[in-house]
C-alpha cells in the first residue's frame, strides 16, 4: 500500500503554519498533532533505510524530539514544516546507517547543515500534495532500473555519487547521467508549481 | 559553470551527499545571493521530499506515539511501565550478580570499579545503558533483546570514527532478552564513534553481517 491517504489527510490536517507556531510555544498537543500528521511518513521512510523495526523506533523518537528542540529556529510564517521532519527524520536514518559502516563523518557536516531550518524557509507551507505524490510515483517508475537505483542509493543509502560509481561498479560520469536525468524527470514531473 | 548546469546538483547539495569538490561551486552561486539558484535549491528540497514518500507503506507500532510524546514530557508517566521497567533493571543487576559468581571476587570489584571510575561515562539508550571507559573497556546493561534465533548470538562492536566496526566479544541473553556484557579493553574514546550489537552466528563474525539492533552513539 503506498502513502497517498496519509499525504490526502495530512493535507486536510491542520496548516503546517498554524502548527509550527504552536510547537515553538511548547504546546504538547501541538506535538500529538504534529506525530498524527507526520509520524506514519518518518516511520516508514526511516524503516526503508534502517529496515529494523526497532531502530525506526528509536529514530523516530529522535526525529521529533530534534524537532521540538529546534523548533524555535524554524520560521512558521515562511517555513514548509513537512520537508523539514522528513529532512531530520532522513538525516537521522542516514547518519544511523553511516555510523554502523564507519562512514560517520564524511558527510556529518553537510547532514547536519542539509537540515537547518533556515534552508526551508520561503517554501509554500502546505508542499507536500497527494496529488503530486502519485504523479510523482509515476514518474519513478518510469525510470530505468540503473536511474531508479541510483536515486534509492542517494535517497535511502545516503551514498555520493562517487560511492554509488563504487558500489555499481561503472565510471562516475556514468552515474552522473543517470543522477542527472533521474531527477530532471522527476522535478520536471511536479512542475514549477511545487515550490 | 553555469547556472543551469549546476542545476542537476542541487538535490544532493539538500540532501547532503554532494562529493565535496562539487560542492564549491554551488555555494559560490548562492552566496553571492543567485536567484536562479537559490530558487533551484528551492525546488530540490520540495523534490526531496516528495521523493521521500516513495517507499510503499508498513505497519507501524501502536506504542510508538505514547513513546514520542513522553519523550517530551507530553505524556503522563505510567507507573506500570516504570515498576515493570525496575523489575527489568533489578533482574538484569541479578543477573549480572549471576553471571559474575562463577568468579565473583575479581568480576564484581572490577564492575564496581569501573562504574564508581570518576572517567567514566554512561550513556542511555532505548534498550539499556552502555558504561564506557578509555582504560577499562564498554559494559553494557541492555534489555528487550530480540531473541538471536538457533545457533546465532550477539556481538558487540567498537565503530571508530570514520573507520570499520571491530568485534568487541559475544555474549547471550536470558530469555527476557536481558544482557549484561563486559568488554575488557582500553577504547580510545576520542576515536570512537559508536558501539553496536549485531545478531551474529555462534562463532562470531570479524564484521557485522545483519543491521545491528543497538548502536550507541558515544
Amino acid at each position: 500500500m503506498f502513502l497517498f491517504p496519509f499525504l490526502f489527510a495530512a493535507l486536510h490536517a491542520e496548516s503546517d503554519r498554524e502548527l509550527a507556531e504552536r510547537l515553538k510555544k511548547r504546546d504538547h498537543q501541538a506535538m500529538a498533532d504534529l506525530y498524527d500528521k507526520y509520524g506514519r511518513l518518518t516511520y516508514v521512510l526511516i524503516h526503508r533505510i534502517v529496515r529494523n523495526v526497532g531502530v525506526a523506533e528509536d529514530l523516530v523518537q529522535e526525529t521529533f524530539l530534534r524537532v521540538w528542540n529546534r523548533v524555535q529556529a524554524f520560521d512558521h510564517e515562511k517555513g514548509a514544516l513537512g520537508p523539514w521532519v522528513m529532512t531530520v527524520a532522513r538525516n537521522r536514518a542516514i547518519d544511523y546507517l553511516r555510523s554502523v559502516d564507519g562512514r560517520m563523518s564524511q558527510n556529518a557536516f553537510e547532514l547536519e547543515t542539509s537540515e537547518s531550518p533556515a534552508l526551508f524557509a520561503n517554501l509554500e507551507t502546505e508542499v507536500l500534495n497527494s496529488d503530486r505524490a502519485r504523479r510523482l510515483k509515476a514518474a519513478f517508475e518510469k525510470l530505468t532500473v540503473n536511474q531508479r537505483l541510483c536515486i534509492e542509493l542517494a535517497y535511502y543509502e545516503g551514498l555520493s555519487q562517487s560511492e554509488m560509481s563504487e558500489r555499481m561498479k561503472q565510471p562516475l560520469g556514468t552515474i552522473k547521467t543517470w543522477v542527472r536525468t533521474a531527477l530532471k524527470a522527476l522535478r520536471d514531473e511536479l512542475g514549477e508549481g511545487a515550490v | 559553470m553555469t547556472c543551469e548546469e549546476l542545476r542537476g546538483d542541487y538535490e544532493l547539495l539538500a540532501l547532503g551527499i554532494l562529493d565535496r569538490s562539487e560542492r564549491a561551486e554551488l555555494d559560490e552561486h548562492l552566496s553571492r545571493g543567485c536567484s536562479e539558484c537559490t530558487s533551484a535549491l528551492r525546488r530540490a528540497l520540495v523534490t526531496n521530499a516528495y521523493v521521500m514518500t516513495l517507499p510503499p507503506d508498513v505497519p507501524m507500532p501502536r506504542s510508538l506515539r505514547k513513546r514520542v510524546l513522553a519523550s517530551i514530557g507530553a505524556e503522563r508517566r505510567n507507573w506500570r511501565w516504570i515498576f515493570y521497567a525496575w523489575g527489568a533493571v533489578m533482574a538484569g543487576v541479578l543477573l549480572a550478580l549471576g553471571w559474575f559468581s562463577f568468579d565473583q571476587r575479581s568480576n564484581t570489584q572490577a564492575v564496581v570499579s569501573f562504574l564508581n571510575a570518576s572517567d567514566t561515562r554512561q550513556i542511555v539508550f532505548p534498550q539499556g545503558r552502555v558504561f564506557v571507559n578509555a582504560t577499562r573497556g564498554v559494559l553494557l546493561l541492555a534489555s528487550n533483546l530480540p531473541r538471536p534465533g538457533a545457533g546465532k548470538t550477539y556481538e558487540l562492536w567498537v565503530i571508530s570514527k570514520g573507520g570499520a566496526p571491530k568485534p568487541a566479544g559475544l555474549f547471550d541473553a536470558d530469555a527476557q532478552g536481558n544482557a549484561v556484557y563486559m568488554y575488557k579493553a582500553p577504547v580510545d574514546l576520542a576515536q570512537t564513534g559508536a558501539v553496536a550489537v549485531s545478531v551474529e552466528p555462534a562463532s562470531g563474525s570479524q564484521a557485522p553481517t545483519t543491521t545491528p539492533i543497538v548502536v550507541v552513539h558515544l
